[in-house]
């Protein structure tokens, strides 16, 4: 599924959050975007995800026959998985019951749930599955790693993650790159990330964007993982 | 920084707080609202105050008005108590976000204690006390009696609002708390309006008079009573501040309720669930539904043993109050609490659709609940069997639709869970609640006068039943236009979550 933005747009006040006169992102691609604080990163998603309004501009998903724009249609939620933040879940559910509500609003068997749960068993270090805890007193990793499966469950053929790998330990950043690569491997999912971890965007993916005032003001090919060098120097951190 | 500036840092930060509210600061209507409100109710004070003062002159077989007016000290301070509610905010939740801070907590307390106390809220009453004083005290006994006088209603409006506090601290731990303001407001009233003559009246008046003659006791008395409930308060609200830093909240639920038999119903058997689920376990929304049940049962109780609600309009009432009251608690506010989570329904396909027919028959199958509450007033023929009927139709298929509209424009999140809070909701929906409580009794009455009984409730019936067959239409069109003002909302909604 491509994921084409053009002349998109959005202020707040004076400030402009994004500015994006044209940006492609490829069927199958994985991408990284970075950027410091206030960048535009998480605004971009929304409007990638139709819930801010843009003051000017389009985001279209297109895949062959179908291209829809994402403001006049609602179809395109039946293929894209998101997570930007908690306000993506229903905290006064289990974890299980959130993801049974998902599954079931996506068409998911209880069997296919229960492959799904249990291919990500691992990843969620029995912490999660089969707890009678509401989502509101897990801590802010597992809460993470609930919105993170959750996104994925449907299979989707876009998902977009905001920064997935804060507040989650060194083993679980390293296990959701895993998940990652080989969702994207094994689907052919278009995948945004954004992070702050330079190393693991590096590492996870084939092209990053740089976004400085919501503007793109790199656009990397890694595949090589030659972004490396470019957003060392950007970020100032081998000064 | 010494302590008093620290006191007018933490207070500027409270006064702020409210002028800020993402809700005021964005709405110049809800402002203008706000002051209208506040200074119509002050212009009909004022007006009381003059005509109680000049129409009780001379009066009452030589009894001076200030007397007269002061046998009724206790309703004042009654209507004072329940007026609160809604308008002054416990201090514990206010002290959570210093907690982190190098401020010793107690002072926090103290700060926000000795503001509840100082409020000028407290001093709202002189709309109606100041004129009547003038008139009724100053001109007759001159400028210190009435400072006395007035002085000493302050001092009672002040323990008033501390009593408040107390029993506000306690409803918020369990609803059963209610009760207890319920209880000593009822023994006072019934003490007060059964014998023939009032045996309060006569030490109310001596205690006002002994104000105005500037004695010493009743200052001292009180002032206990004050330090007293200050001391309760500082108490019982640093006890409630450790669970609100803690969240003390259960790690694990004891029942996790599956309701599998909702699962036949797909997607919106998953909604379904939400809004049981939503009810179960977040207290704001549980203890807003425990409440409307209450005042269902309670309305319905008084009617069926006393006879001070035989009469026209409170019959119409409260059959109308228990069919609407569940509904409206959560309605009037319809999509509030989703705001917590509304990015997430947002990115699933007519979720919000499928959300509000969930919504619509939920409340729907509440309206089986009135009914068993009114059986008795049926039997013995107290309530009409098709005042019933018209109200359970009227309701389903002509105010639920109504209050449904709510859903285009609420764009205000409530929090679900909060321990201490008094955020219900803003005053554009408190006005809508009002109307909808009052303005279908006068369509109810309109109905009845030129139809008869029964037809004028088979009337309301059949526009029910209107309603209710055309449900999945108007839902259809509240969604579109919701969805239609989604950005707006949904701005709305992040904006004022957690504030």
């Amino acid at each position: 599924m491509e994921i084409i933005i053009n002349n998109l747009r959005k202020t707040f006040g004076e400030k402009v959050a994004v500015d994006i006169p044209e940006l492609t992102i490829h069927s199958g691609e994985l991408l990284g975007l970075v950027g410091n604080n206030g960048a535009g990163k998480s605004t971009l998603f929304r409007l990638i995800l139709d819930l801010i309004k843009a003051d000017t501009g389009t985001v279209h998903m297109k895949d062959g026959e179908v291209d829809v724009n994402v403001a006049e249609t609602e179809v395109w939620k039946d293929w894209t998985g998101a997570f930007v933040d908690e306000s993506f879940l229903i905290d006064y559910l289990t974890p299980d019951e959130y993801f049974q509500f998902i599954a079931r609003l996506t068409d998911t068997s209880d069997e296919q749930l229960q492959e799904f749960l249990a291919q990500y068993q691992h990843f969620m270090a029995d912490e999660l599955a089969g707890q009678k805890k509401l989502i509101r007193t897990l801590s802010a990793g597992n809460k993470q790693k609930v919105g993170i499966m959750a996104a994925m469950l449907l299979r989707p053929k876009v998902l977009i993650l905001d920064e997935p790998f804060n507040f989650l330990d060194p083993s679980s950043q390293n296990a959701i790159k895993h998940l990652l690569k080989k969702y994207n491997e094994e689907t052919g999912a278009t995948i945004l990330v954004s992070s702050h971890n330079l190393q693991h965007t590096v590492d996870i993916s084939e092209r990053i964007v740089l976004l400085e005032h919501g503007k793109v003001i790199h656009d990397i090919d890694n595949k090589e993982k030659q972004a490396q060098d470019i957003l060392e120097n950007y970020f100032e951190i081998n000064d | 920084m010494n302590k008093y500036q620290l006191y007018r840092l933490i207070g500027k930060n409270a006064d702020l707080k409210t002028e800020r509210h993402p809700m005021l600061d964005k709405n110049r209507f809800m402002k203008f609202l706000m002051i209208f409100m506040w200074l119509y109710y002050a212009a009909i004070l004022i007006f009381m105050g003059v005509v109680m003062a000049v129409g009780m002159k001379g009066s009452y077989n030589g009894v001076a008005a200030f007397h007269v007016f002061d046998g009724g000290l206790l309703y004042l301070l009654i209507c004072d108590f329940w007026f609160r509610f809604g308008l002054q905010e416990t201090p514990a939740q206010n002290v959570q976000p210093y907690a982190l801070l190098p401020i010793r907590r107690s002072f926090l307390m103290n700060v926000y204690l000795s503001r509840a106390g100082l409020t000028w809220g407290n001093l709202y009453w002189f709309f109606l006390l100041v004129p009547f004083g003038l008139i009724a005290i100053a001109i007759p006994l001159g400028w210190i009696a009435f400072f006395g006088w007035l002085l000493g209603w302050w001092l009672l409006l002040v323990a008033n609002g501390y009593a408040y506090l107390f029993c506000r601290a306690l409803i918020m731990k369990h609803m059963a708390w209610l009760l207890l303001p319920i209880a000593i407001h009822g023994a006072l009233l019934a003490i007060m309006l059964v014998p023939d003559k009032n045996p309060l009246d006569m030490p109310c008046t001596v205690l006002m008079y002994d104000f105005l003659q500037w004695k010493l006791w009743p200052f001292l008395l009180t002032g206990a009573l004050i330090a007293l409930l200050y001391w309760a308060n500082y108490k019982l609200q640093m006890g409630m501040v450790y669970d609100e830093v803690a969240k003390k909240e259960e790690k694990e639920i004891k029942h996790a309720t599956q309701l599998n038999f909702l699962n036949r119903f797909g997607r919106l058997g998953e909604y379904f669930k939400l809004e049981v689920k939503q009810r179960l376990r977040n207290k704001t929304v549980r203890m807003s539904f425990l409440a409307g049940l209450f005042m269902m049962v309670l309305f319905s109780v008084i009617m069926y043993f006393s006879d001070v609600y035989d009469n026209s309009f409170m019959r119409s009432f409260i059959c109308l109050y228990n069919y609407i009251v569940l509904g409206m608690m959560t309605l009037v506010m319809i999509m509030c609490y989703e705001g917590n989570y509304i990015d997430g329904l947002m990115s699933r396909r007519e979720s919000i659709l499928q959300l509000l027919t969930a919504k619509y028959y939920f409340n729907v199958l509440l309206l089986f609940i009135p009914p068993i509450i009114l059986l008795p007033l049926m039997i013995i023929g107290k309530m009409s069997v098709w005042m019933n009927i018209g109200y359970f139709f009227f309701t389903a298929g002509v105010l639920y639709p109504l209050l449904f509209q709510m859903a285009v424009y609420n764009d205000n999140t409530l929090p679900m869970n909060t321990k201490l809070t008094s955020k219900q909701g803003n005053t554009a929906q408190q006005i809508v609640s009002i109307v909808i409580l009052f303005l279908p009794i006068a369509f109810e009455k309109a109905a009845t006068a030129l139809l008869g009984e029964p037809w004028g409730y088979v009337f309301l019936a059949l526009l029910g039943i209107a309603g209710v067959a055309t449900h999945q239409y108007w839902l259809r069109n509240v969604y579109k236009r919701f969805m239609a003002r989604r950005y707006k909302n949904m701005e709305g909604f992040r904006a004022s979550r957690n504030s």
